[in-house]
């Protein structure tokens, strides 16, 4: 009677056992070809990269050896906003490039780095970057592709290393998978990373401001605007050049020399005397959003820098631009009729585009 | 689970039909192996990274752990015609032992001369993010100056009053002025014959000594510059010494 209830029993088990096994071999079955589906090269959404009219060629094609697609962009978004590029994964690119302020850190003279680190120079606005030759406020980086590994590996940034950061994508369940629907295997390597980085940055193009829209007749300025527009063209356009409002030069606006940072901008890049205390001539499209302004970001209002290039700027050191050694005479009611045209070239289609947001 | 394993030998065929090509220099009906070896030494010994104390001209006393340097563009010279080897770009790293040989396909002839350049040349420092032994993990690649070191060596002395006597020579700098590039032909001599036959292996053997860096033509001095991590005149002075750093030792055809 016993054995018959302990037979009973066994086979009970045994058949337990085998539907479980059953069961889980299917499921694996299942899980498998789930997998693989993910696995298998997804075709490639290729996108053009549109030159919005009327505006130049850019003087490289930065996509040249990194043909823009869909899923090499949507890579490149996550990357961005992604706080593991960070050591302690508080610092994503996002955190000093915010959508919202044009891609510059918002009301943020120097941004936060690793261990409440301070940065140097205040964030530059990330928008028409494919029509920008070098980077940086002193132009030492040469192609956007290289530019995330200055502040990924800067200590008082986001302070990683290139091989910690691969070694937590890779293990990631979800990159490998983005890896191989951008680039066609799950491989994640440098290259990669920094391409898809550049297929993000590189799209964000801003020219949809109200200012595009007067110049393409979709829209009027008003009168202090256009007075503005007028005054502009005569005291500002000489640097910040239309379309882009820059000629990505590099000069000496006569600013004083920060005692704390000592920052000779340019000279440290060339070793060159002559590029001393010359920065890089930021665009003014966003320029609202950008605040504060210039490479330490000393000035917090539009209205401080105007007065700065009228009568603040020191007019004494050897390398101060030649366009700016009698100031830029402005009165006060054509320093309002600037404010006004300044303010057309927000792009709020560019700040506020889901594209572009995390 | 076949399909992967179908792709994988796919992948590879590709690959490998891929880099035949890149290595153009060889028809692949006629070709040879070239094996290209350095040797890297100090006075003719061969380097001991972190343990051997070396002394320069100046009677400074200095240890190395760290030599790297970039060998590009290395092309092979029979009877005034050249075959470059395609993408050629090799990181020789002390410290790696797999990266002190490279080999490539060569067409069957006889060669009289190698050149090469030491450093990565200035296209591939301004084209953006690169792989292989040009991926910016080698630690070969400056993050704020946009460019590559040529050659970088790294070590300790006495004499060196920075920061835990470092010794520290980070040499680059692609452009203008600031151009560190050194393009360096060797003829092989009359005992040495580079025979590339059909499928057969030959190897060339090169020596680079650490001891030219401190002289010939510019005196470099522990006290005076122990750190060079900028380009401009101190990297320029250290990359003409260093582009005597190599000699051919041996040429082989096995």
């Amino acid at each position: 009677m016993l054995s018959i209830i302990k037979l009973k029993s066994r086979i009970i088990i045994w058949l337990c056992t085998g539907i479980i096994l059953f069961i889980f071999l299917v499921g694996a079955g299942k899980k498998t070809s789930i997998t693989q589906q993910l696995d298998a090269p997804e075709n490639p959404i290729y996108l053009e990269f549109k030159i919005p009219a009327g505006w130049p060629k850019p003087p490289a094609n930065i996509y040249a050896n990194n043909r823009l697609t869909e899923q090499g962009f949507q890579l490149g978004k996550k990357l961005f906003y992604d706080g593991r590029l960070s050591k302690d994964g508080h610092f994503p690119c996002a955190s000093c490039h915010q959508q919202f302020a044009a891609f510059a850190n918002y009301d943020h003279d120097f941004s936060h780095g690793f261990k409440d680190a301070f940065t140097t120079r205040n964030a530059p606005a990330l928008f028409n970057l494919a029509w920008m030759t070098k980077l940086h406020w002193d132009g030492g980086i040469n192609h956007i592709e290289v530019q995330p590994l200055g502040p990924l590996t800067s200590v008082i940034e986001m302070a990683e290393t290139l091989d910690s950061v691969l070694y937590k994508l890779k293990k990631d369940s979800v990159y490998p998978k983005l890896f191989k629907a951008a680039f066609g295997t799950t491989e994640i390597n440098s290259q990669r990373m920094l391409k898809a980085i550049a297929q993000f940055t590189g799209s964000i193009i801003s020219a949809n401001s109200k200012y595009d829209k007067v110049q393409r007749g979709e829209a009027k300025f008003t009168l202090s605007e256009e007075n503005g527009f007028a005054l502009f063209k005569t005291k500002c356009a000489p640097c910040h050049k239309e379309p882009l409002f820059t000629d990505n030069s590099f000069r000496n606006n006569g600013l004083s020399v920060n005692p704390f940072l000592k920052d000779y901008g340019r000279q440290r890049i060339t070793n060159d005397k002559n590029d001393s205390l010359k920065f890089k001539v930021p665009s003014l499209r966003n320029i609202m959003l950008t605040f504060p302004y210039m490479h330490d970001g000393r000035l917090y209002s539009l209205s401080a820098v105007i007065d700065h290039y009228r009568s603040g700027l020191i007019t004494t050191q050897p390398t101060l631009d030649p366009l700016l050694v009698n100031r830029i005479p402005i009165s006060n009611n054509e320093k309002n009729e600037l404010l006004y045209f300044l303010n057309t070239l927000t792009d709020t289609s560019m700040t506020k585009a889901a594209r572009f947001a995390q | 689970m076949i399909t992967k394993l179908l792709i994988l030998p796919l992948f590879f065929a590709v690959t490998f039909t891929g880099n035949k090509q890149q290595n153009s220099m060889a028809a692949a009906d006629h070709s040879g192996t070239l094996k290209i070896t350095f040797i890297n030494t100090v006075k003719g010994e061969p380097i001991q990274l972190n343990t051997g104390n070396y002394t320069n001209p100046f009677a400074e006393v200095y240890s190395i752990s760290k030599f790297k340097y970039y060998i590009s563009d290395v092309t092979l010279s029979s009877s005034g015609i050249n075959f470059r080897q395609q993408e050629s770009y090799h990181l020789i790293d002390e410290n790696n032992s797999a990266s002190l040989s490279f080999s490539f396909s060569l067409t069957t002839n006889t060669y009289q001369s190698i050149s090469f350049l030491l450093g990565v040349d200035s296209i591939k420092n301004v084209s953006g993010a690169q792989t292989g032994d040009l991926d910016p993990l080698n630690d070969m690649f400056w993050t704020w100056n946009s460019g590559y070191i040529m050659a970088k060596m790294e070590g300790k002395s006495l004499q060196s009053k920075v920061v835990n006597n470092k010794v520290e020579f980070h040499i680059g700098g692609f452009s203008g002025t600031h151009n560190v590039l050194k393009k360096l032909q060797f003829n092989f001599s009359a005992n040495q014959i580079l025979q590339i036959k059909k499928d057969g292996l030959s190897e060339i053997i090169i020596q680079a000594d650490f001891d030219t860096w401190w002289q010939n033509p510019n005196d470099i001095r522990i006290a005076e510059t122990p750190i060079c991590s900028v380009p401009g005149a101190l990297a320029k002075k250290i990359a003409d010494n260093y582009s005597n750093m190599f000699t051919i030792k041996n040429v082989i055809n096995h």
